[in-house]
């Protein structure tokens, strides 16, 4: 699968770097427009790696976000080291969250973030060990699969 | 968009071939080779930065002349608001609009009543309108090319609103040909510009297939005239007859006062506008319903072709504010018959820049890739000596085949080097 790989970058997240959070998201989504790929997909893939980023920003002390274009395929894998997730799918409902008061006053702590990674995305796989780190897996397919019978 | 005339204009004996302009452009349309100065047409979005960082005067926008003058019957100014605070908080606008009278005009007309009419109909629209969401004004041309031209997926959020000077001209030319009993097309129109975006705006207009002015002339270029006239020749009467409102619309910064839909925001300045515009193509913007944006630090204040200080001149403008009085405002049903008689409608689509042709994801990532490693033999020092702005712009100039890695005067003397080794060897 790996030979099939057309552009593979990754790039380094830090925890509480608010300063420059959102910064990665944007940088991926210039390069995914010189790529040429559609709109609404650089939309989807711009929201799932902003929400991922600031993930990290908050949760985590650092990361690598790591982008992988395939010709039919985004992939982004974000593997961090910080404090886990203990329950993924109550992470996964809209609404829960563990953002402390500071972080919510900051405009965030909705508990979106990985709903809305979600809803973003067509795949997403959580994988998360507490003390340790959580990492992300997702995608979206930037070709229209084949319809069904053709 | 790439049909456009040269905006700027070179000056090649004054040119000395630094490359400030070159560095100051937002779009990196400019290149400086062999000491001369290129301007990319296409990536130009007529900001006047350029025009700004140039400390040898050798950039100037192309302004109409005064045979541009002659060519009518009836010569009428219409100045830019900003004009008002260029003088000092003593002159009013009843007296510079007179002034105009010893510098070739027959008149000059106000704007700050259209200012306030746009505004109220903006408000209206925001009332009734549907997604998508924020919506964005189309006052600074330059925003409104740097969309075009950068984010083509945002043009639906532009609000298809005319701008006050086209309106005002359109409005001016109808009840001066009623006047004088002349035909409209003997009437010159000439807008008095504080940047060159706007200077650009009625030579190439966006969503209309014409501008309704004639012509423009810079700020600068009228001032001294100007203020020599306003101390020799007062008006016989007093009758500042402008809008406080319209001028508080122009003035505002942060949140826009007045509007009815109050979740509006004005960003200023280029690095916050591409901040805000990153943030709504990527989906992550939820600050406000609204956003009036302007290329410049302080709106049209901070215009390259003003003569007063931003500063200064918003002060000054504050002060005539305070001293006129607060007139009753433009009625809300005149406002409505002009929407129902879609008095404020854009006459064609805004069309997104010229884009480049649709290239398959294996040619397009192989392209970065070319670039990316051209950068890393690069510096990395960003001087601009070889005529691009960066390192950055000169390995995709590489990629495009219009520059070649010995333009890099540091790989230059690396490979004279290496060369003058292997002959002595």
């Amino acid at each position: 699968m790996d030979r099939d790989v057309l552009y593979r970058e990754t790039f380094r997240i830090k925890g509480d770097a608010f300063e420059h959070g959102g910064e990665v998201a944007t940088h991926i989504k210039t390069l995914l427009k010189q790529f040429g790929l559609a709109p609404d997909i650089v939309r989807r893939l711009s929201i799932a790696n902003f929400e991922a980023e600031m993930n990290v920003v908050m949760y985590a002390r650092e990361a690598e976000l790591e982008l992988l274009v395939y010709p039919d395929v985004v992939r982004v894998v974000v593997t961090d080291r910080g404090p886990g997730i203990a329950d993924i799918a109550w992470a996964m409902q809209e609404g829960h969250s563990t953002a402390t008061a500071e972080m919510r006053a900051r405009g965030f702590g909705a508990g979106l973030g990985l709903p809305n990674i979600q809803r973003n995305t067509d795949e997403l796989t959580v994988e998360s060990t507490v003390n340790v780190g959580t990492t992300l897996r997702y995608a979206v397919l930037t070709a229209k699969p084949p319809e069904a019978g053709q | 968009m790439d049909e456009r005339r040269p905006l700027i204009i070179i000056d090649e004996s004054k040119c000395v071939g630094c490359v400030a302009c070159s560095k100051a452009c937002p779009t990196s349309a400019v290149r400086v080779r062999d000491d001369v100065v290129h301007i990319n047409r296409e990536l130009c979005i007529d900001c006047g930065a350029c025009v700004g960082a140039c400390k040898r005067d050798a950039l100037r926008p192309r302004t109409s002349s005064s045979a541009d003058l002659e060519r009518f019957k009836l010569r009428v100014a219409i100045p830019s608001v900003v004009l008002y605070g260029q003088f000092g908080d003593e002159i009013k606008p009843s007296q510079i609009l007179h002034a105009f009278r010893s510098l070739g005009f027959d008149a000059a007309r106000d704007i700050s009543w259209v200012c306030e009419m746009v505004a109220a109909a903006v408000d209206s629209y925001l009332t009734d309108c549907g997604g998508p969401w924020p919506k964005i004004s189309m006052t600074c041309p330059a925003v409104v090319r740097l969309i075009q031209l950068k984010y083509p997926d945002l043009i639906p959020h532009i609000i298809p609103i005319d701008t006050p000077r086209e309106l005002a001209a359109k409005l001016h030319r109808r009840r001066l040909a009623a006047e004088h009993g002349i035909h409209p097309s003997e009437i010159g129109l000439f807008y008095i510009s504080p940047c060159t975006a706007l200077v650009d705006a009625i030579a190439n207009p966006v969503g209309r297939q014409a501008s309704h002015l004639d012509g423009a002339f810079s700020i600068a270029e009228v001032y001294g005239p100007l203020l020599r006239s306003i101390k020799v020749d007062p008006p016989p009467h007093a009758n500042d007859d402008v809008s406080i409102r319209g001028l508080r619309w122009v003035m505002a910064s942060g949140e826009i006062p007045g509007m009815r839909n109050a979740n509006s925001i004005n960003v200023k300045g280029l690095d916050d506008v591409v901040c805000v515009l990153d943030r709504i193509e990527g989906g992550t913007f939820n600050g406000a319903d609204f956003i009036n944006p302007f290329i410049c630090s302080d709106g049209c204040f901070s215009g390259h072709l003003t003569v007063a200080g931003r500063f200064t001149a918003q002060r000054y403008l504050n002060q005539v504010v305070r001293q006129l009085g607060d007139p009753p405002p433009v009625k809300e049903e005149k406002i409505r018959t002009l929407l129902q008689s879609r008095f404020f409608d854009l006459d064609a689509a805004i069309q997104p820049g010229k884009t480049q042709p649709a290239q398959d994801l294996r040619q397009a990532v192989a392209r970065q890739q070319r670039k990316k490693e051209i950068c890393q033999r690069l510096p990395g020092k960003n001087c601009g000596a070889c005529g691009a702005p960066d390192c950055d712009t000169l390995a995709g100039d590489m990629v495009a085949g219009q520059a070649e890695i010995g333009d890099c005067p540091f790989v230059r003397i690396e490979q004279l080097l290496h060369q003058l080794k292997t002959s002595d060897g």
